[in-house]
């Protein structure tokens, strides 16, 4: 136990080590590199007749921050949603928490065209709930439905029906084209506004997730034990739900939909520092970070001069892993 | 006496799919922008008194369309049926299995290794897109194969998985591609993915009609040993069916048609996935009478998805994929509902 202890801080340690170079890496390349001495003279001595300080400002430091908190949020909603769901193969992305966000974009061009940026993002939250609430529910419904094949097979395809509403709404209104801008103009086009939007969802939804870490650890092991430990199952399980829904629900307003980044770290923290959730969470919240932080970074040079979908470099090296995964850990069987 | 009887049944489904596949043609034919009646189709069919705007619509905008929807179809409903039957698993469907990714991914790499020649479409080029997808669709099954194998045989839950695993990496892929593109060829490639067929012509109708064409018959006269196959893998190989050589034979006919199909109309998801079950309703469990139901029924689902596609939102279209789509999920959760019902 102790040696988990002291594995966690270094590995803590570690990770925000490396944010720290991963920031500044982010900062300096892109298209345009920027020296050093500029970049600091922009944070200390900002000058806004100067290109260079306004592409640091507004565009480089915005991006590697937004990377670094997507990160973190999804991977640390990735944990919970495994440890809830005792199902190594669960993760935001396949459980129509996007495609309800995208849902709920379409609903808003289409009948309220004039809403603001703040708005989007706050009907964009609303959309999540919502997918989520329908693949959870449907999959209580059915006997056997929270098996982790159901839940995939349930979350796909309730996603491709959402998504097929939205198209087929967004056709009508003829609203496709600002729905994609809408998503893909996402992490590299960032600003420091939606940011600072970003930051409180954020904060709540991560102080929620580490309060839910602890009853975690007990409902992992299973509902029976964690009720006989005298825990609210319900109350435990709603919170961690309400929790995962601000967390993606948030980063796909800001960011569109990143797979892989939520299914794959949990995997690797637990490996890292054993099953106590309540160092997995931070733990894979700072990794993701990372993680997320590195993809972009690779997105960026990837393919130069244009810039790589990070979606694509997260399915990189995601997919293989998920592969490695299912070869594993049997799939079909939750134990 | 049993035997007939299911026998008569089989013949009653068919007759009622090609009934309302008929019925679909007919209102796709005459409904539309420009309004046709029975007689100006009759005529213009069988060439009395041509008018050239009639000939324009029937020939070349209606009746490609109609016919290619049909074809698909045919083939998705059929490859569904097969592919349900090989791996034992009634959530099996080439959308959900990443074939229709990987298939999607080899035409869109098609398309970009030829860039600009795209356009000008030789007939070579409509010949050799589903010889892409097909390598494409092999690339998909034979990664599931290894993946998705456990102590020998194919273990369904893992296979589902190891689908969408692959189809979210051929997803990314496709995208990476298409991204390098030219936007011409990118406007193409992206119309074409969400699985529509509004730009269907007759050189894509001979693209695919040969794969059908051979491809469907060989499928049905192995329907009895998709019938064993459904037994326990032991008692297969104890019959003396040579369980592994067929199933590959199969599934290479069956990644033929998906192949076929999608390199003209994209990825149609849904079809594959809720004609058998819709068939084994109608006809029971007997391939011999599946498999040509299950066409039928995929014919009438993409013929009156297509249609509805083209009046409900007119002027605009809607795919057919995402019509599909739409109708088809709800339905198939009430499916999965109560077939588990039925075994609690």
């Amino acid at each position: 136990m102790r040696s988990f202890k002291w594995k966690t801080w270094t590995f803590s340690g570690l990770a925000l080590a490396l944010m720290v170079v991963t920031v500044i890496i982010s900062v300096l390349h892109g298209t345009k590199p920027i020296r050093y001495e500029t970049a600091w003279e922009a944070l200390v001595h900002f000058d806004e007749g100067n290109v260079d300080h306004q592409i640091i400002r507004t565009s480089r430091i915005p991006r590697a921050i937004g990377a670094l908190l997507i990160g973190g949020l999804l991977a640390a909603s990735g944990a919970l949603m495994q440890g809830m769901t005792r199902n190594p193969l669960a993760s935001p992305s396949i459980m129509g928490i996007s495609d309800g966000s995208v849902f709920a974009i379409t609903l808003c061009m289409a009948f309220l065209p004039g809403a603001s940026n703040m708005a989007m993002v706050g009907y964009s939250l609303a959309g999540s709930a919502l997918g989520g609430v329908l693949v959870f529910g449907i999959s209580r419904l059915l006997p056997g439905g929270s098996s982790p094949v159901m839940m995939a097979v349930l979350g796909t395809v309730m996603g491709t029906f959402l998504g097929g509403l939205s198209q087929a709404l967004a056709s009508y209104y003829q609203v496709s084209q600002n729905i994609s801008f809408w998503y893909n103009a996402r992490l590299h086009g960032i600003s420091p506004d939606m940011i600072q939007l970003a930051i409180p969802f954020a904060a709540a939804g991560l102080i929620l997730a580490l309060f839910m870490a602890r009853p975690m650890t007990a409902l992992s092991l299973g509902e029976e034990i964690a009720a006989e430990l005298g825990m609210n199952v319900k109350l435990i399980k709603s919170l961690t739900m309400l929790s995962v829904v601000i967390m993606t629900g948030i980063s796909v307003a800001i960011a569109g939909k990143i797979a892989f980044v939520g299914l794959i770290l949990p995997h690797i923290t637990r490996f890292l520092v054993g099953p106590d959730y309540r160092r997995i969470v931070p733990l894979s919240a700072l990794l993701g970070a990372l993680f997320l932080g590195w993809c972009d970074l690779i997105s960026r040079f990837l393919n130069p001069p244009f810039e790589v979908p990070i979606g694509v470099v997260t399915a990189l090296f995601g997919v293989p892993y998920f592969l490695y995964l299912i070869k594993t850990r049997g799939g079909g069987r939750s134990e | 006496m049993n035997r007939r009887s299911e026998a008569s049944r089989f013949w009653l489904v068919l007759l009622g799919c090609l009934i309302l596949a008929l019925a679909c043609i007919y209102i796709s034919l005459t409904n539309g922008t420009f309004d046709l009646s029975v007689r100006d189709i009759v005529k213009t069919l069988l060439r009395i008194d041509p008018q050239w705007d009639h000939d324009l619509v029937v020939f070349d905008f209606r009746l490609p369309r109609i016919v290619i929807a049909a074809l698909v179809g045919c083939g998705l409903g059929v490859a569904g049926a097969v592919l349900q039957g090989i791996t034992r698993n009634g959530l099996a469907d080439p959308g959900i299995l990443g074939i229709h990714a990987a298939a999607g991914s080899a035409v869109v790499l098609f398309m970009f290794l030829t860039q600009g020649t795209v356009k000008g479409t030789g007939i070579w080029s409509f010949l050799s897109m589903p010889m892409f997808g097909w390598l494409g669709g092999f690339a998909a099954v034979w990664l599931l194969y290894m993946f998705a194998r456990h102590h020998g045989s194919l273990d369904p839950g893992r296979l589902i998985l190891v689908g969408i695993a692959l189809g979210s990496g051929f997803g990314a892929l496709t995208m990476y591609i298409s991204l390098k593109m030219n936007p011409q060829d990118f406007e193409m490639a992206t119309v074409w993915l969400s699985g529509s067929i509004y730009g269907a012509n007759w050189e894509q109708v001979l693209g695919i009609l040969p794969w059908l064409l051979v491809l469907i018959p060989v499928i049905w006269r192995k329907a009895a040993v998709l019938d064993i196959m459904q037994l326990h893998e032991s008692s297969v190989v104890g019959l003396g069916v040579r369980v592994n050589t067929q199933r590959q034979w199969l599934l290479i006919c069956c990644v033929g048609i998906i192949s076929a199909c999608v390199s003209v109309s994209g990825s149609i998801g849904f079809v594959g996935l809720i004609a058998p079950h819709i068939a084994r309703r109608l006809v029971g469990l007997h391939y011999r009478y599946l498999v040509p139901v299950c066409g039928g029924i995929g014919m009438v689902m993409v013929l009156l998805g297509d249609f509805l596609g083209r009046i409900v939102f007119a002027p605009a279209e809607l795919p057919v994929g995402i019509v599909i789509s739409v109708i088809g999920v709800p339905y198939f959760v009430m499916l999965l509902y109560r077939a588990k019902r039925a075994k609690a």
